[in-house]
């Protein structure tokens, strides 16, 4: 089994002088594993996962992420690096000006996809999501759980090798969240992306096979 | 980005293409100017016997013409008061004088060192150099000169800071799109490129409105202006030339700003 990331000895802190985030840890994803990292606020979760979308340099150990050195890597290695994922923020991180299809397409544009192949995956992860009614639409339009599904097939849209998603239901009701548990699960289970997901708690009703890491006191434990 | 938001780039661009063009008109009729004055201006040398143009020149490389006065004039003057035999002895005790121009516009203080430089010859009797008629009409250009390049530099810097205000608008507008485009993976040109599109769009209207301003003046006005310098050299006004440096210039202008909202928009993701 391929690794999708593999770390070993992984420091992180926002600046070389300041306290170590995390210290220490050293773990690996394989390729189509669902893995759940969680942990108490402010344990270092989201750093990590900025540290695996090379926002975040390490600052001591290594980490390999889709084949990329993420300590050596450069800005325009970065970029292609970054075309592979697939990210879903907590706050949905929507680009308010553009249309829901818009915002959608985004990934796709960057990936220079052809409109051929922009218009045959599209279609299926809209139906699936329920987006159909709404591509003319704008985020501010629309409620929390739709803006958030929007984020997950923007995260789907162009089959990344990778996707990361950081408490993508923190701010969301029970129904909702449900809804974005089920699609992350299903990208997993049924298109065999790799997903990689941090949340304070993993959900009762998460019914896919999956992995669960824990963050505590600056190290990662497997569970 | 709506018209507001233009409008806020497009008139501190213009007051510093304004700024710009003003100086080059300003520049134009003083060269003009001092081409005028050089022309017009010469020393006046008297000399013990006859010199040729070579002897000033080695005397001071500055000299671009002389012209010997003619005699005849004098010598004239000098018949009708005293006779012929004394006339002989006259004429000859009579230095030889000289008109000398020089190669460019010099400011007073060069004058005063070309004379010097002549008084050291010792066949040269007396130099005349006319300073205060050379001087007077041209200190109160340059005063105006000064003045004008005073008001366009604090011109540029007042737009340049108002510019400066509007990146910071324009910064806040678009961070948190390029940051998102960033995360996934666009290249800077693509995450810049609506920024690029509106910079050139309203570095080319301000191109176009500073032209149109000055091509105006130089239609309607220069013709009936009454300054015969600008009347009779319109093209001191405005060039085909200057429309490629405004054009240069706004591009520069916006090239710098929008990369410096680019740049500054990078950082983590909060």
């Amino acid at each position: 089994m391929s690794n999708i990331i593999h770390a070993e000895n992984l420091t992180l802190s926002y600046k070389k002088d300041q306290e170590d985030i995390l210290s220490n840890i050293s773990f690996n994803v394989h390729k189509g594993e669902f893995v759940f990292i969680t942990g108490l606020s402010g344990s270092g979760k989201s750093t990590l996962l900025k540290s695996i979308y090379g926002e975040l340099k390490p600052k001591m150990g290594s980490l390999t992420v889709v084949e990329n050195d993420l300590v050596t890597i450069k800005s325009k290695q970065l970029e292609k690096f970054r075309r592979k994922l697939g990210i879903v923020f907590q706050d949905y991180k929507l680009i308010n000006e553009w249309t829901i299809e818009e915002n959608i397409r985004l990934p796709l544009k960057i990936a220079k996809a052809t409109e051929k192949t922009q218009l045959g995956r599209m279609p299926l992860l809209l139906a699936h999501a329920n987006l159909f009614d709404i591509l003319e639409r704008y985020p501010l339009e629309l409620s929390g759980g739709e803006q958030q599904r929007v984020g997950v097939v923007r995260a789907l849209v162009h089959e990344p090798l990778l996707i990361l998603a950081d408490e993508p239901t923190g701010n969301l009701d029970a129904e909702s969240s449900a809804v974005i548990w089920k699609l992350l699960g299903e990208a997993s289970s049924l298109l065999d992306i790799t997903v990689l997901v941090v949340t304070h708690q993993i959900p009762k009703i998460f019914a896919f096979p999956h992995r669960h890491l824990t963050i505590k006191e600056k190290g990662l434990y497997e569970l | 980005m709506n018209f507001k938001n233009h409008l806020m780039f497009i008139l501190p661009l213009m007051a510093i293409l304004l700024g710009i063009e003003f100086f080059f008109v300003f520049d134009r009729v003083t060269k003009s100017y001092e081409e005028s004055l050089t022309k017009s201006y010469t020393m006046f040398v008297s000399t013990k016997k006859p010199m040729k143009f070579s002897d000033f020149k080695a005397l001071d490389s500055k000299i671009a013409t002389v012209e010997l006065v003619k005699r005849d004039y004098i010598e004239n003057k000098m018949k009708e008061m005293i006779n012929r035999s004394n006339m002989k002895k006259s004429l000859k005790l009579l230095p030889y004088f000289y008109n000398l121009g020089l190669e460019s516009y010099l400011k007073i203080e060069i004058i005063e060192e070309i004379k010097k430089e002549l008084e050291k010859n010792k066949n040269i009797i007396t130099i005349e150099t006319f300073s205060n008629s050379y001087t007077t009409s041209y200190k109160l250009f340059s005063f105006i000169k000064l003045i004008f390049n005073i008001f366009i530099i604090f011109m540029i810097v007042v737009s340049l800071l108002l510019i400066l205000k509007q990146m910071e608008i324009w910064k806040f507008k678009h961070k948190e799109r390029m940051k998102i485009m960033e995360i996934f993976g666009a290249s800077v040109f693509m995450r810049s490129r609506v920024l690029f599109i509106m910079a050139l769009i309203d570095a080319l209207l301000s191109t176009l409105f500073v032209s149109a301003i000055f091509i105006l003046i130089k239609i309607k006005w220069a013709m009936n202006s009454g300054i015969e310098m600008i009347s009779k050299h319109q093209e001191f006004l405005f060039t085909s030339n200057d429309v490629i440096i405004l054009f240069s210039s706004a591009i520069l202008i916006v090239l710098i700003t929008v990369y410096i909202v680019v740049f500054s928009s990078k950082g983590t993701i909060e």
